[in-house]
């Protein structure tokens, strides 16, 4: 396996192969990283030994000189000690402890934003996106009796896929209501043929099916002993808030939530790349130039983890980094990168019209964050409760950070990957500031940290026989 | 630990049992490519733990490795991830574990 590459890439997804392919046919040494035993992300992904063909990436990718590295994670990125580039810090049975490469692209990805309600932490209660892996990764439902509740056309999908699968899905829930603020959105749907077309055929079978279809709907609590039986569902009003006496209770196994996507940025955040606060793209998402470039040289970022877009944005912000790269690296002429790269504007401007009107469509209003009640958990590794969050705010901690030293909440070994966008909204809430975007800046996120994820015993070892020598 | 009494569905039609692991001292068939959280639905085991402070049972949450919910012993180590843990040819599974230990950083 290598350990040195002219480029690294970390993540297999959609962006991630999309760059690959590009750099390494322009010549560009390419290793590509992936924690997953197959590439694909959670797009292309596939059940083993699935009868269908691979997606053509994925077919492209294994065709070409790109080294794919899978089953591997990068638990920390650091600048490689000559200032020519960086070294990653690997963990996989099969891989390298270190690679360094000249220039990096981040293509990350993203996972399913939750929304925390009396009950979420009981077994039974999943995100929409963890229900289709579950679903197409291991050709298996997770559950037999579904509810559906959330924001965005992903859960459509996997609600017509539990169909298909043979599932009983009792009712598909859309927090948002699809109203006038669409229509201003109407150019943006221009060219989306077939995305719409697939939508559509969604809705048609889960009509078919009698899916109860709603929006403006949420699940609000979660009952069972040991684990999910009862979901309680509620209207809500325009503020996103339960109208209490629309509840009504429904008797499931399974609740998939799933309120939009949030970018993974924790390498870009550990290696220190600056980030904005972006709702339009998910949250806090490192800053970047016309050609995918982070605040620090020969760092790309592309794809969902730089900012949620969709996997056709993902592709073009891909390639326009793999060309970038392959400028930077001396395999392309300027002149050819350049005309490459416009070459790529006007679908790259199509598809961020796109996203932004799934954006401004299916953005969670602020009443849903008031679900959870004082004895919710919101941090689930050390069991945090959003009465000790608020204690710990009223005792004077401004900003996620502060809240992490007082109540351990981000400590444990999800790392904030789940608890921390929603403790930057409680302190924003429990201050109540006017502007809520300025109180949600203020409130920060979590400080990314190596190992990004906890290391397995064998590589602790390793490197402490690394230190040793 | 608690199941839903019988087995989840599989989807796919006509897939045949490669070999067994051993889950909580249960033998159960399981075949290459499936994830531990798998062959742990196909078993209805749906409560993979209990937490360290309140005790209470945690599954399957966000199912791509993200959250660490799902954690589990395999062949004696804990704290792996079901959801993104392959099996294999004799591995033995134990659901249950009261405590995990968070890495403090
Ligand atoms: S279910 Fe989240 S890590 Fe396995």
């Amino acid at each position: 396996m290598a350990t040195e590459a002219e480029l690294a890439i970390i993540g297999a997804g959609p962006a991630g192969i999309a760059a690959a392919l590009t750099a390494a046919t322009a010549g560009v040494q390419v290793v590509l990283v992936d924690a997953q035993p197959r590439p694909g992300g959670q797009y292309f992904r596939q059940a083993p030994g699935a009868a269908a063909a691979e997606a053509l990436p994925v077919r492209q990718l294994g065709a070409s000189p790109v080294c794919v590295m899978t089953d591997t994670l990068v638990w920390g990125v650091f600048p490689a000690a000559a200032g020519t580039g960086w070294e990653l810090m690997l963990s996989g049975p099969q891989a390298p402890s270190r690679l360094w490469a000249r220039v990096l692209i981040l293509a990350t990805g993203a996972y399913d934003r939750p929304i925390p309600f009396p009950g979420w932490t009981l077994p039974g209660v999943m995100t929409a996106g963890g229900v289709q892996a579950f679903l197409k990764g291991q050709g298996r439902l997770p559950g037999r009796r579904f509810l559906l509740s959330g924001t965005g056309p992903l859960q459509v999908a996997v609600a017509a896929n539990l169909v298909q699968a043979g599932a009983e899905v009792v009712a598909v829930l859309e927090a948002a209501r699809l109203d006038w603020r669409a229509a201003r959105h109407v150019a943006a749907l221009w060219g989306q043929w077939p995305r719409l077309a697939e939508g559509l055929r969604y809705w048609r079978a889960l009509r078919a099916a009698r899916v109860s279809l709603r929006t403006g709907w949420s699940v609000i609590a979660a009952r069972g002993r040991g684990q999910v039986e009862e979901a309680v569902i509620c209207r809500l009003d325009d503020a996103g808030r339960p109208i209490a006496d629309s509840a009504e209770t429904v008797a499931v196994d399974t609740i998939a939530i799933g309120y939009g996507l949030i970018p993974s940025t924790e390498v870009s955040r550990l290696l220190g790349c600056v980030h904005e606060l972006r709702m339009d793209r998910g949250g806090y998402v490192p800053r970047r130039d016309a050609e995918m470039r982070t605040s620090l040289p020969g760092v790309y970022a592309v794809g969902d983890g730089a900012g949620i877009g969709g996997a056709e944005l993902a592709q073009i912000e891909g390639r326009i980094a793999g060309l970038a790269a392959a400028r930077e690296l001396g395999h392309l002429s300027a002149a050819e990168a350049g005309a490459r790269i416009r070459r790529e504007q006007p679908g790259l401007a199509r598809q961020q019209r796109f996203a932004a009107m799934l954006a401004a469509l299916f953005a969670p209003r602020p009443g849903l964050y008031g679900l959870a009640d004082d004895d919710t958990i919101i941090c689930r590794c050390e069991e945090v409760t959003l009465g000790a969050l608020r204690r710990a705010v009223a005792e004077g901690a401004a900003d996620v950070n502060e809240v992490k030293g007082l109540t351990r909440a981000g400590m444990g070994y999800c790392q904030g990957r789940i608890c921390g966008e929603l403790i930057g909204r409680i302190i924003a809430a429990t201050l109540s500031r006017a502007d809520d975007m300025a109180a949600l800046r203020a409130a920060g996120c979590f400080t990314a940290r190596p190992p990004l994820h906890p290391l397995p015993m064998a590589t602790l070892i390793a490197l402490a026989e690394e230190v040793g020598d | 630990m608690q199941t839903t009494g019988s087995d989840l569905t599989s989807v796919a039609a006509g897939e045949e049992a490669a070999f067994t692991v051993l889950v909580d001292g249960r033998s159960i068939s399981a075949r290459a490519g499936q994830t531990v959280a798998a062959v742990l639905g196909a078993a209805g085991i749906r409560v993979f733990r209990r937490t360290a402070h309140r005790s209470e049972p945690r599954g399957l949450f966000c199912g791509i490795g993200i959250c660490y919910e799902c954690l589990v012993t395999v062949n004696g180590v804990p704290n792996v991830r079901a959801c993104v843990t392959a099996v294999a040819p004799g591995m033995s599974v134990e659901t249950g574990a009261a405590k995990r230990h968070g890495d403090g950083s």
